[in-house]
């Protein structure tokens, strides 16, 4: 049933002046004639006043109404836009019409699935869709944003553009063995795959970056017990999701929430102390402390202000597996210390970590100002990794004596991977580059 | 109903000779019309036979007894295996070919089936009956009746010769009168029509020629044959020349480029990319600073030469101007001049993946109608029209070659799921598994599908059980057989850490890029191997140092393959699935594709289509049973 007329309120529910419903599928114009009274398909694409009636005739609200003819749509298909008055009530009872009507409440995503369906989107441009949705950063926003406006498809489908160069050297080398230009240099076929190389190597390496900025980083804030976590973690929040006493180990478990430093998102984790306890449930606390440590992207050394470190806490720092920031809390009680001084209570220092915070876990990001076009998926980074050693595949068989023409399967493998990141089949179109880039006609 | 014949093949060049001897080689009765019996098997451009890719079909043609390969062993004056630097894998034979010997060749090869006819006739229009094909109606008046009909009208179909702006000719090739009448019916009958230029550049004298200072080029590999079917004689060998044209024919053609029918304006239709005209090659690379030239022999009992590289539509004036301005040529005496000539063909998407024309029963289209060039191409298409003539007259499911079987499947697919925009050559950038399409393979491809087909004699089954055997038995032993650096010293001295340890298989060491297959193993077994013949050792070396390659390639082939078993009914209403793209659903609609694969092979289906298309027609699969 893939093209059943499906209908879904479009923002999200709650109080509001406003609320969308989007109705959409073949026959979607129709079912709406019967809920919208009066309802005319065009003029197309603009705004009109019109009356919704329930199943029973009943009035239920005076929404304006926009109808769209597929496949000039966002999904593809026949779509008509209410904007109903906001609510709980108003928007659910027009949507009760419009599905006594006929219409189906949509899944999930569905809206996005059929413009991906009906060739309205790329693939990529619909993870782009669920990010923005799923945006609560402005970075994260931008990245979806310049996603949805084919910024990745177009970095890859340039990358798949490279490779088919080195393709089209060889393919010309095997195609056309009598023409004027000779063979192609050995020499011009490596230095054109060291730059693919490199190419794929750059935005791979944004990667990491990528998908930290779709997830969020993960900062574990760590310390001795009572070093002031648990308020550094409530105050980067700005709440208090942690509970703060001045007996260390207050802290068990660890707590995990999304936060926002300086417009980049972070998954902050407030752990319990780490010392040697012999309180069973504080020990186990320290293990899914340490669980926490060995995944995280940025560590929130936290230790108080006007005190040197501790040989443990030192040697702690050293053995970290991620990136430290350095913390001296309590900087409001007295001063002094190596690491960016905070005081939860005069709110001293607080901008000043975050900004350090949004710099060391996105440091790539932050350095370019921009963050488009990024990779931001684990599928495209495993799909960029397979192209790359493909095309590392072509050079190390060139350098063991293997003929160019038997190599280029690697060649071929990597212009398979990318195309999967964009989902694009192309005819294949070596013999065009070669028709367009050397005199042939023998 | 009795007929005349089973199968009526119009024309007898490249396409038309393998489709009548396919057929016949099935048991139909065949008859092969022409307008003049004297021009069967009549190289109308170039003088050679094979190259790249394009030598592989030859060698894929062979394997069902074809044609094109005996009559090119048999018409041989100088061979060349191109590619012989890049790896045996891309090895492509190309021999140039006595004109006169290969017609005759030609000719002799299908007189010996007893079940061809030959009538000089030139035909006027098909004989149809409720949508099916019946016959065919000569010019002369004379009907005969067939249950199909297979064209081969190459470039005849309202063949038009240009020379300059103003000479104009209708004709299907120099000298020979167009088919007007026929084309004009297919017209009628609704087929999409379109015209396609293609050209040849002038013949010289080959006495007035200085070769002083141009470099010979002797043919190579005395030894090889096309054909796996008997070692047939060469004739005698001729060498070709290389010379160039330089800046001054720039020039001369820069200032006569109005004259030019491609650029003054006569010829609007397409040509192809890769056989360009000189003028084309001048204007569309204006830095290059010279084009090759090869003077090729037309035969051995003349001294003509083909001017390869020099294809013109310029006044014959004009091109003598530019032959005396290439070195050697200064004054030659041009014997024919180059032109261009268009034609009709047949949009290729209007015909089923065994090239029978979709909405006429029993009627098969091959070669140059369906928007192909070249001799090869032709012969390919000839033989699966051939075949699938004579199964669609017993009522059996047609035989249609997978893009991984070998290059005329790449062809033919590409041709009626993609459709042509300029005339299709064959290249092996054409084929997703250049690894797999060889040529010294393509007997063990085809070999046992034309066995399974009856289309082998005796003698033929013969041979192909022998080289095919002999090939396993070799890569057997490089399995079987183990080697060390102590047993061979001076062959393993550069083989690497691991052979020095412990003796490693043959079939691992080969895979060396500098080990050699026969050699290893006569170090294993010594001259008591054997003897097997080189083709069974270029076959199993190249198996084996290519192992992983082309078992890539192969799993690459088998998801093809997989999708190819999704098959797509030729009546399924794409244009009322709203799930797929509008533009799917156009291309779909207009291709009517058999299978999953193919359809994926589509511009403008992407995969999001495909993976409706799977949901559409199993949800209609539901709904109907």
């Amino acid at each position: 049933m893939l093209s059943d007329v499906i209908a879904a309120i479009a923002t999200p529910p709650g109080r509001s002046a406003l609320a969308v419903i989007r109705v959409s599928g073949r026959g979607a114009h129709a079912i709406a004639a019967t809920v919208l009274r009066p309802f005319a398909v065009e003029p197309l694409r603009e705004a009109r006043l019109t009356e919704a009636v329930g199943a029973d005739g009943e009035p239920l609200d005076r929404p304006l109404y926009v109808v769209y003819r597929g496949p000039a749509s966002y999904t593809g298909e026949d779509v008509v836009e209410i904007s109903t008055h906001g609510g709980l009530l108003v928007p659910a009872e027009v949507l009760a019409a419009l599905g006594a009507a006929g219409a189906r409440p949509a899944a999930p995503g569905e809206f996005t699935r059929r413009a991906l369906q009906n060739g309205k989107l790329d693939l990529l441009q619909a993870e782009g869709v669920a990010d923005m949705i799923d945006a609560t950063a402005p970075a994260q926003r931008r990245a979806a944003l310049s996603q949805m406006d084919r910024g990745l498809s177009a970095r890859i489908e340039r990358l798949r553009e490279q490779v088919l160069e080195v393709e089209a050297l060889v393919s010309y080398d095997i195609d056309f063995p009598e023409e004027d230009s000779g063979p192609v240099a050995p020499e011009r076929i490596a230095a054109a795959t060291t730059t693919l190389e490199h190419a794929l190597e750059g935005i791979r390496g944004t990667a990491r970056d990528g998908e930290r900025l779709r997830e969020g980083a993960l900062a574990v804030i760590a310390g001795r017990p009572n070093a002031g976590k648990s308020s550094l973690f409530n105050a980067l929040l700005g709440s208090e999701r942690a509970i703060v006493t001045e007996i260390p180990g207050t802290t068990r478990d660890a707590i995990e929430a999304p936060a926002v430093c300086d417009g980049f998102p972070f998954r902050l984790v407030d752990t319990a102390g780490l010392r040697e306890s012999e309180d069973r449930i504080e020990r186990l606390g320290i293990e899914v402390s340490r669980k926490y440590l060995s995944a995280a992207d940025l560590i929130v050394f936290c230790a108080e202000s006007g005190r040197d470190l501790s040989a443990d806490e030192e040697k702690a720092i050293g053995e970290f597996p991620a990136p430290v920031v350095l913390v001296r809390t309590k900087a409001d009680v007295r001063g002094g210390g190596e690491g960016v001084a905070v005081s939860v209570h005069t709110g001293q220092g607080l901008a000043a970590l975050r900004a350090e915070l949004a710099r060391a876990a996105f440091s790539s990001l932050a350095v370019r100002g921009d963050v488009a076009p990024v990779v931001t998926r684990a599928r495209h980074r495993a799909a960029l990794e397979r192209a790359l050693v493909e095309v590392r595949g072509f050079t190390a068989a060139r350098r063991s004596g293997l003929e160019a023409a038997v190599a280029a399967t690697h060649l071929r493998a990597a212009i398979t991977a990318l195309e999967a990141i964009i989902g694009v089949v192309a005819p294949d179109d070596v013999l065009g580059r070669v028709f367009a880039t050397f005199c042939v006609g023998k | 109903m009795k007929t005349d014949f089973d199968v009526i093949v119009i024309g007898g060049g490249h396409a038309g000779s393998e489709a009548a001897s396919a057929a016949a080689r099935l048991g139909a009765r065949v008859l092969l019309m022409t307008s003049n019996l004297e021009t069967i098997g009549q190289m109308s451009c170039n003088p050679a036979i094979g190259g790249i890719a394009k030598g592989t079909v030859v060698r894929e043609v062979d394997a069902f007894g074809g044609v094109m390969s005996r009559a090119a062993d048999r018409s041989t004056i100088q061979f060349r295996m191109l590619n012989q630097s890049k790896g045996p894998a891309v090895w492509a034979p190309r021999a140039q070919c006595d004109r006169s010997l290969y017609r005759r060749a030609v000719r002799s090869i299908l007189e010996e089936q007893p079940n061809i006819s030959f009538q000089q006739a030139t035909a006027a229009a098909l004989l149809l009956e409720a949508g099916r094909v019946c016959g065919v109606q000569a010019m002369d008046g004379r009907q005969f009746t067939s249950k199909a009909v297979i064209i081969t009208a190459g470039t005849f179909l309202r063949g038009r010769i240009h020379m300059g702006t103003t000479t104009q000719i209708p004709a299907g090739r120099a000298g020979d009168a167009p088919a007007i009448d026929i084309a004009e019916q297919l017209e009628s009958l609704g087929l999409e029509v379109g015209r396609f230029k293609t050209g040849t550049p002038p013949r010289i004298d080959g006495r007035s020629v200085n070769y002083a200072g141009l470099d010979r080029q002797d043919g190579e590999r005395p030894d090889y044959r096309f054909s796996a079917f008997g070692q047939t004689d060469r004739p005698d060998q001729r060498p070709c020349w290389i010379t160039w044209a330089g800046s001054d024919v720039k020039t001369i053609i820069n200032n006569h480029l109005q004259e030019s029918a491609l650029y003054g304006g006569a010829i609007s239709s397409r040509g192809p990319r890769y056989c360009p005209s000189v003028e084309d090659k001048v204007v569309k690379f204006p830095d290059a600073e010279r084009h090759q030239v090869f003077l090729e022999p037309e035969g051995l009992d003349t001294a003509e030469l083909y001017v390869n590289g020099l294809s013109t539509s310029l006044p014959p004036e004009v091109q003598v101007e530019m032959l005396h301005a290439v070195p050697g040529l200064e004054s030659a005496v041009m014997t024919r001049p180059g032109y261009a000539i268009e034609y009709d063909f047949y949009e290729p998407r209007q015909l089923t993946p065994w090239l029978e024309v979709k909405a006429i029963e029993g009627l098969f289209f091959a070669g140059q109608i369906n928007g192909t060039t070249g001799y090869e191409e032709a012969a390919g298409q000839g033989l699966i029209a051939g075949i699938n003539a004579v199964r669609r007259l017993n009522d059996v499911e047609p035989i249609v070659f997978g893009r991984d079987d070998g290059y005329i499947g790449v062809l033919v697919d590409d041709l009626v799921t993609r459709g042509v925009d300029e005339p299709y050559r064959l290249f092996t950038s054409r084929s997703e598994f250049r690894l797999l399409l060889r040529q010294d393979n393509a007997l063990k491809r085809f070999g046992p599908l034309a066995a399974k087909l009856g289309m082998l004699t005796p003698a033929e089954l013969g041979v192909l059980d022998h080289r095919l055997g002999q090939e396993q038995e070799i890569v057997s032993s490089a399995r079987e057989s183990r080697l060390s650096v102590a047993e061979a010293p001076a062959l393993l001295a550069n083989a690497g850490r691991n052979a020095a340890a412990s003796p490693q298989t043959v079939a691992d060491l080969v895979r060396q890029p500098d080990l050699s297959l026969k050699a290893l193993l006569g170090a294993v077994h010594g001259p008591s191997f054997g003897p097997f013949s080189d083709e069974a050792w270029v076959s199993a070396e190249i198996e084996l140092k290519y192992e992983g390659y082309l078992a890539r390639e192969r799993e690459a082939a088998d998801r093809l393959t997989e999708l190819a078993s999704f098959s797509l009914r030729a009546d399924l209403p794409y244009s009322d699935m709203k799930s797929l793209s509008t533009e799917a659903r156009q291309k779909l609609t207009s291709t009517r594709p058999g299978s999953l694969a193919q359809a994926g092979r589509i511009p403008g289906v992407t995969p999001s289509d495909l993976q409706n298309l799977v949901f559409e027609v199993i949800r209609r699969r539901a709904t109907a049973a």
